[in-house]
This record gives structure tokens, sequence and C-alpha cells, in this order.
């Protein structure tokens, strides 16, 4: 029998595989026996949302963790039951979210690995069945993780730090998130103009639409051809219907969506908007979202380090960039 | 009866077709869709399509 675990969860004894190939962890094979204390402590300190364990390949029964917490009618626990079908408002974000952001006794270390990988799971929840229920729901948990950001600024240092890449949208939306939070923080942290709650939730949802790209093109390694790479040119416009539908978000934060592929220079889609047509709220969703593109690894392209990606940014596509703008997000780094 | 591409995501509008799920019916000139008109797909405005046959 296999079950999906926590690492919180996780005990001495167990055979375990580690969701790995969409985060990185500090050890050389995926599936391994936690065989001492020290290895339960080191896999436990790892960013990675959850661990698969085998208990056929493990010393301890699959139930003895039920006893030593102290459940005596494991029927009962969730964690028994098999996963549910999609997902729903219930539990789309997921309680270890919440319980991270509100733990005190955190280190900001251990806070943001904590937040960074819960809100990773959470966007792959939503993805996975992004119902408007589930939208209200996520953008609930993105209010609090802007408060965290907002308010503790050792661990939001820490959450731009420990950004990982791999090949999915939820990662990425993470990314994006946070990133577009702290340049947002940066610009407006002296004005109460601009609601950063709604901005943040317009940023961790700003790839939403690509639920309605065919998921042949989304995940087909290596380059895409001219007409997919046209499809995945609705993503920005069916993410605002979507959002419009769900009656998600002011409409100023829906442009987020809706333009977060624009470029001042009016090579960007789908409106080729130029200069100030873009809302700067888009202008910085975009600078965060090529930075993520950038310092992603890719079947055809290695992950470029901030300094290469900014770089990067800096001498090939400033003409895409508002060039103040993109000044203030170098100095985040 | 005229085809034209949106040449942002691909989609194409053909006259004879129209398209009745956005409220226009076939036959509908390309001419005669609002200028305000977007497209379904991608949100691109009418300027972005070209006309391919």
């Amino acid at each position: 029998m296999k079950e999906k675990l926590t690492l919180k969860d996780l005990r001495e004894g167990m055979y375990i595989t580690l969701s790995s190939g969409w985060l990185s962890h500090d050890f050389a094979k995926n599936s391994f026996k936690i065989d001492s204390p020290k290895l339960l402590k080191k896999v436990q300190a790892q960013s990675v949302a959850y661990a698969t364990v085998d208990y056929e390949k493990s010393d301890i029964p699959d139930n003895s963790f039920v006893e030593e917490i102290g459940h005596n009618n494991p029927v009962n626990d969730p964690k028994h039951e098999a996963p549910p079908e999609g997902w729903s408002s219930r539990n789309v974000v997921p309680e270890e979210l919440i319980e991270a952001i509100e733990d005190k006794k955190l280190s900001p270390d251990k806070k943001s690995a904590a937040v960074y990988s819960h809100s990773i799971e959470m966007m792959e929840h939503l993805l996975e069945s992004p119902t408007a229920e589930n939208i209200h729901a996520s953008k609930q948990a993105i209010s609090s993780i802007t408060d965290l950001i907002l308010s503790d600024n050792r661990t939001a240092d820490s959450l731009l730090r420990i950004t990982t890449h791999d090949f999915y949208t939820y990662t990425h939306s993470v990314n994006v998130g946070v990133t577009g939070l702290m340049l947002s923080k940066a610009l407006f942290k002296n004005s109460d103009a601009h609601d950063l709650h709604e901005l943040g939730a317009g940023f961790f949802l700003h790839d939403l639409g690509k639920v309605k790209v065919n998921p042949d093109v989304l995940n087909k390694p290596g380059r895409l051809t001219e007409p997919e790479m046209r499809h995945v040119r609705i993503h920005p416009y069916q993410g605002y219907k979507l959002l419009k539908s769900a009656n998600a978000l002011s409409e100023e934060c829906r442009l987020i969506v809706m333009q977060h592929h624009e470029f001042v220079d009016g090579t960007g889609y789908p409106r080729r908007l130029k200069g100030d047509e873009i809302h700067l709220y888009g202008k910085i969703c975009g600078i965060a979202d090529v930075f993520d593109a950038l310092t992603a690894e890719r079947s055809y392209k290695k992950a470029m380090s901030t300094f290469d990606a900014l770089k990067l940014m800096k001498e090939q596509m400033i003409s895409h960039f508002d060039k103040e703008l993109f000044g203030s997000f170098v100095r985040l780094f | 009866m005229r085809r034209y591409l949106c040449d942002v995501c691909g989609l194409i509008y053909d006259e004879a077709k129209g398209i009745p799920d956005e409220g226009i019916p076939p036959g509908t000139r390309w001419e005669d869709i609002p200028d305000d008109w977007v497209c379904p797909d991608c949100g691109a405005t009418k300027d972005a399509f070209i006309l391919i046959e």
C-alpha cells in the first residue's frame, strides 16, 4: 500500500518517494528509507510539498503513526481516504498553508519554505479545478500571503530567494505572485492608493487561463510550432474571462491577467498595447513573468542565474519594459 | 465569402459560418461586425485579423 503524506507526518522507518521532478531537494535519489532521526529531520526540512510512502518497503505498518498521534478510528481520518475527485473549495487551500502563515514561532527560513511549498500545492489544486468557489477560496489565502509579505520583511526576502523552477504553471504562478508582490511592496509601501491584496491575487492568478490551453501543447517538451505558440496566446484573455465570470478581483486587477504579455514597445499580445496603454499593474506582472521564465530551466534551454537574467533583460529586452519600473525591479535583488 | 485569421491566436473567422455562439449568424460579412468586437479566444481587436482568402 502506498500513501501520500505531508512531510510532518513522516516517521522513521518509512520508505518514501519525494514528490520531486517538480521541486528540487537535497538528496541524490528520489526514493529511500528514512533510517535515522537525523535523516527524518533533513527530509522534513526540504521545501517539497509531500512524499509518497511505500509501506511494503517500510519498517513500520501503515497505521503506526495513527496510534502515535492518538487517533483510534483511522477511518475517520481524511488522510486515509482516497484523494477527492477534483478539489472542492473546502480543501483547495491546504490547511498547512494557513498554519504556516499564522505560526509565530517558525524561523523566517522555515516559514518561507512552508508557505512556498503549500502555496504551490494550492495553485496546483486550483488549476485542476478552477471553479468560481475555488478562485474565491484561493484569493482569500493569497490575501493572507500578501499580509505576510507586507508585514514580515525577513520571511518575504527569504521567499524571494527560495523560488525554485520546474515545468509547471503552478510553480511559476507562485514565483510571479511573490516577485510581483515584492516589486509592488517596494513601489507602493508608502501609498494607500493601491490594494495590494487585489494585486497579489492578480499576480498569483495571472496564468489561470492556461487551464483553457490544450494540455498537449502546454506540456510539450521542446519548442512549440508557430500554430502552437499562437494557441498559447489565448491564455491572458481566457484567464480574464474566468475571473470576470467568477466575479473575482476588481477590473483593474483583472487587467493584470489580461495584460501580462503586453510590452511597452507594442510587441506584446493580445492587444499590442504601447507605453501607458498598459496598466502599471500589468507592466509589473510582465516584468516578473519574463524574469521567472528566464530563470526557469526548460528542455530546450538552461536556467539562468538572477544576475544573468537581469543582465539579459537590460541588454536585450529593455525596449519591452518601462525603464523606471525595471530599475526598481533590479533593486529588489 | 471570405475567411480571416486572427494573427495573435490563429482563430479563423469564416464569413459563411459566422460564430453563432458569439451572436454572429452565418453569412455575416467582416465589415458588418462591430469595431469593438474582440476575438472570442484571445481578446485581440479586429485589426489583428488578416484576410486569408
